[in-house]
């Protein structure tokens, strides 16, 4: 089966927070909720360069998700093609999830009472959209949505070409 | 596995049972980007990028998509109001459209009457693509006073790119520069004009070089190959610096130099004022860096610089402007593709023709205020704010009785705001444009329900300098709202303009379109109209200037009675200029540093974009923060001179010590008071606005760079 992911090229990122607002759109969240958020790293110092990154926060998709194990009320599951789905209808708002998360990726939405994380837009994939952070808002095109494999590829060989070691 | 393709219009109309989708042209900034408005139930419900857009290629901005948050928010204004209380009483009443357009009329003719139509300031803030209909009334009126941002927002870089090259030189992007010289901006957050990050950050991922200059560390700063982190407000100085490398190990374009410059000698001459160690003593950049830069810059091609507005607001405005070109110009990226280039407009009516500047008097053209003192701003029919305060508040050289400001709030956006409030308090009418009852909207006698984007059909990117337009559609009506063009056109019939409008100003944009043979409803069927593309043009026509040349030693600023070479000048407040203010004042302010979601004043009653950043921040060294006992999220007072504000301190270790950095723009709508908190970490408390403060020759307010004084407040309590 085909498997999906999100992979975000940090490294590429300006912190616009586009994909932020993108994610509020779709979801017509409450400003307060993030299913995806920035963080900042630094600034420092870092082999003797300046040092300064955005790195974008969301859910990871695990493999073996602690959060999923957590919940007692089986609101988490993982579907076959990867995609872990929070079941808002069925959380109860214990925040279990919340302390498992090893990332800090699951928010809380106050108004509803439940946990809030990114399902990777499952709707839209199954209607065969890209999710809408990764749906070509980004200015930096460096949120990457598909089959982890070949984004982690197509990532890779990026790196090489901003520093020119690639064409 | 299913076809994923960006932007499947179809497939999310189906998702989400949107009735269908409009494309349009993006105003939540100064305009530029495509983008595809899905509508439901008749009202706006997801607005995305347009891929076919060459602007910006799909992508979009935070902003963008809170548009809808703007036009359906519950505090805008919805049809006309005229104040019933004194001012700042926050008391209105509702009045129709044609009373409030009749009061305006009647109040423009009676003081153009009494006090001669100099007397009556219309006004704009940041470019909205309504200038050239405002012009246009404020031309056949008779009133050469336009307060605008010109003075310190782009206008210096048309006003100097004229009398330097004839246009502004626009970074290629679509012809991938390989190195990008970032100066004062930040493309990947804030509003450029033009081109948009996307252009910008594809080259950079293709592996263009890049140099950032900028005192503080961004993304881009630390992505830099080199980092020039100079001392606020010295950039005219380490332009030098460079130029003097540049020169002395002849990486110059010789057949540039030698066939299409004006005052090269002279030119070298100053240059050589500014050796290397002289620049690093001014600049704080090590001189090692200054060269290695100007190395980069002027051996890989094709290069450009991509400036931004920092670089004007200070003392040296036109200077910079005029040194960064002639960075461009000798190393002869000027219309090199992928360059800097001169683009073409299309052939339409343009902005200047539109504007019906020479239906304006010449001795009305000959009160523009401070047109004497600032000759380089007047020539474009741009004021300096202070001159228009001063003309309300003194009545000198004389009296302005009314003000007329569309899309503008100046009372938190122009130096020394509390001067700015003491003469919209005092000038006998002032009616305002605007989508909410701002704070200077709360001193006008008469408040408009101002259209957004969304709701107006328009001619996008119409006064932008890389060639294209784009049409702009409506997609949806909200209350009594108008466009302002719509409302001017309106208000030129009551006015006795009328012979010089239209019947509705759908007409005008068929007038503007009429001279490439279409109408409007032809253009609404296109994506754009891009004027011709050709580079070198100067090699056959030379340059639009008095000399026919690249004018490094310029003609115009000599016959104006200025400097004709750039020249570095010390910020008016700073260690070196002012030692004594200094003990006083122990840091170097500098403002406005681009923050995503907000234009300026703007969106702050979104709460997509409040969400992103809640309150104001001024960000400080963690070793400064440290000896003032200031922890992070710490509220702060800032003082100056001229006042005091308070912030939430962010302790921030990407610049100097001796450095902070605030936000501007910040007042709280939430606050429904008539005063929404305007003056409690309004920036522009704190800045000056004298005239000897400002450029000379262009008029800008050194809003970006001065001293203050920085200490935990006592009252940690939130803002009202």
């Amino acid at each position: 089966m085909i498997t999906y992911a999100i992979k975000i090229d940090d490294e590429a990122c300006w912190g616009c927070r586009t994909c932020e607002v993108a994610c509020m759109q779709e979801f017509t969240l409450q400003g307060g909720v993030r299913l995806i958020k920035m963080e900042e790293e630094g600034p420092a110092m870092k082999d003797g360069k300046p040092y300064f990154l955005f790195r974008m926060n969301l859910c990871r998709h695990c493999d073996d998700p602690p959060c999923m194990k957590a919940c007692g009320d089986s609101a988490i599951y993982k579907r076959g093609d990867s995609i872990v789905v929070m079941d808002y209808d069925k959380c109860t708002g214990c925040r279990l999830c919340i302390d498992a998360c090893p990332y800090g990726s699951i928010d809380f939405d106050e108004t509803a009472g439940t946990a809030k994380k990114c399902n990777l837009c499952h709707g839209r994939v199954d209607g065969g959209l890209i999710p809408a952070c990764a749906d070509n808002v980004c200015l930096a095109h460096c949120i990457h949505f598909g089959e982890p494999g070949e984004i982690t590829g197509k990532i890779e060989k990026q790196k090489l070409i901003r520093k020119g070691l690639s064409g | 596995m299913p076809e994923f393709t960006f932007s499947n219009t179809a497939r999310e109309i189906e998702y989400h049972g949107f009735d269908g989708v409009v494309k349009s042209h993006c105003r939540m900034c100064h305009g530029g980007c495509g983008v595809l408005v899905y509508t439901k139930k008749g009202k706006v419900a997801k607005i995305s990028g347009d891929p076919a857009c060459p602007i910006n290629r799909g992508t979009i901005c935070s902003k963008a998509m809170a548009s809808a948050q703007l036009a359906y928010h519950p505090d805008r204004l919805t049809h006309p109001v005229k104040r019933i209380g004194p001012k700042g009483s926050g008391k209105w009443e509702r009045i129709s459209w044609d009373s409030a357009l009749d009061i305006i009329a009647e109040k423009i003719l009676t003081y153009k009457e009494s006090h001669g139509a100099e007397s009556v300031v219309l006004g704009y803030g940041t470019g909205r693509e309504n200038e050239a209909a405002i012009y246009r009334m404020a031309n056949l009126l008779g009133s050469p006073n336009v307060l605008t941002a010109g003075h310190f927002c782009y206008g210096p870089r048309i006003a100097t790119s004229i009398i330097t090259c004839g246009s502004n030189p626009i970074v290629d992007y679509e012809n991938h520069p390989k190195c990008v010289m970032v100066w004062g901006n930040n493309i990947v957050i804030s509003n450029p004009d033009e081109y948009k990050g996307e252009g910008f950050s594809s080259a950079v991922e293709r592996g263009a070089k890049l140099i950032v200059v900028d005192p503080r560390l961004t993304r881009m700063a630390a992505r830099a190959d080199i980092w020039l982190q100079l001392r606020p407000g010295t950039d005219t100085a380490l332009a030098f610096g460079m130029l003097n490398v540049i020169i002395s190990e002849k990486l110059y374009d010789r057949d540039f130099v030698e066939n299409h410059v004006h005052g090269w000698e002279p030119f070298v001459k100053r240059v050589n004022e500014y050796p290397l160690d002289r620049v690093e003593k001014i600049t704080w950049v090590p001189a090692e860096k200054i060269r290695e830069a100007a190395r980069l810059y002027a051996t890989t091609k094709p290069a450009g610089i991509q400036w931004g507005v920092a670089i004007e607001q200070q003392i040296n405005c036109a200077d910079n402007d005029r040194i960064l070109m002639a960075l461009m110009g000798i190393t002869g990226n000027i219309d090199a593709p992928g360059g800097q280039v001169l683009f073409n407009a299309p052939k339409i009516r343009n902005v200047g023709q539109f504007g019906a500047h020479k239906m304006l008097p010449k001795e009305q053209a000959a009160k523009r205020l401070g047109g004497d003192r600032f000759r380089l701003a007047g020539y474009f029919g741009i004021i300096n704010p202070k001159c228009v305060w001063d003309a309300v508040l003194e009545e000198k050289p004389y009296p302005v009785k009314m003000m007329f400001l569309i899309s503008s709030n100046p009372v938190m956006t122009r130096a020394n705001a509390r001067e700015v409030y003491r003469a919209l308090e005092k000038v006998e009418f002032l009616a305002v444009s605007d989508f909410f009852i701002t704070a200077t909207a709360e001193l006008a006698d008469i408040v408009l329900p101002a259209a957004t984007w969304l709701e107006m059909d328009y001619i996008g990117d119409y006064w932008k300098r890389h060639g294209y337009i784009l049409p702009r559609r409506k997609v949806i009506e909200v209350g009594e709202c108008r466009s302002d063009h719509e409302m001017l056109n309106d208000l030129a019939h009551r006015i006795g303009q009328g012979e010089h409008w239209w019947e509705n100003f759908g007409k005008a944009l068929d007038y503007i379109l009429e001279p490439m043979g279409i109408t409007w409803q032809d253009f609404k069927k296109m994506d754009y109209i891009r004027g011709e593309v050709k580079y070198y043009k100067y090699k056959e026509k030379g340059f639009s200037t008095p000399t026919g040349k690249f004018e490094l030693y310029s003609t115009m600023m000599e016959k104006w009675g200025y400097d004709p070479l750039p020249e570095y000048t010390e910020p008016v407040e700073s260690p070196v200029s002012t030692p004594g203010l200094y003990e006083d004042y122990p840091f170097i302010l500098i403002t406005g540093r681009r923050i995503p979601g907000y234009f300026h004043t703007e969106n702050r009653q979104l709460r997509w974009m409040r969400g992103l950043s809640r309150d104001p921040v001024v960000e400080i060294h963690p070793g400064a923060a440290g000896k003032a006992g200031i922890n992070e999220g710490d509220w702060v007072k800032i003082e100056s001179p001229r006042g005091a504000i308070r912030m939430r301190a962010k302790l921030f270790a990407g610049m100097d010590e001796r450095i902070v950095s605030a936000e501007h723009a910040w007042w709280f709508p939430e606050n429904k008071s008539p005063s929404h908190g305007w003056d409690e970490s309004n920036i522009n408390i704190l800045t000056d606005n004298s005239y000897d403060s400002c450029d000379p020759a262009m008029g800008a307010t050194s809003v970006r760079t001065l001293l203050c004084r920085i200490t935990r407040d006592e009252n940690q309590g939130e803002h009202s």
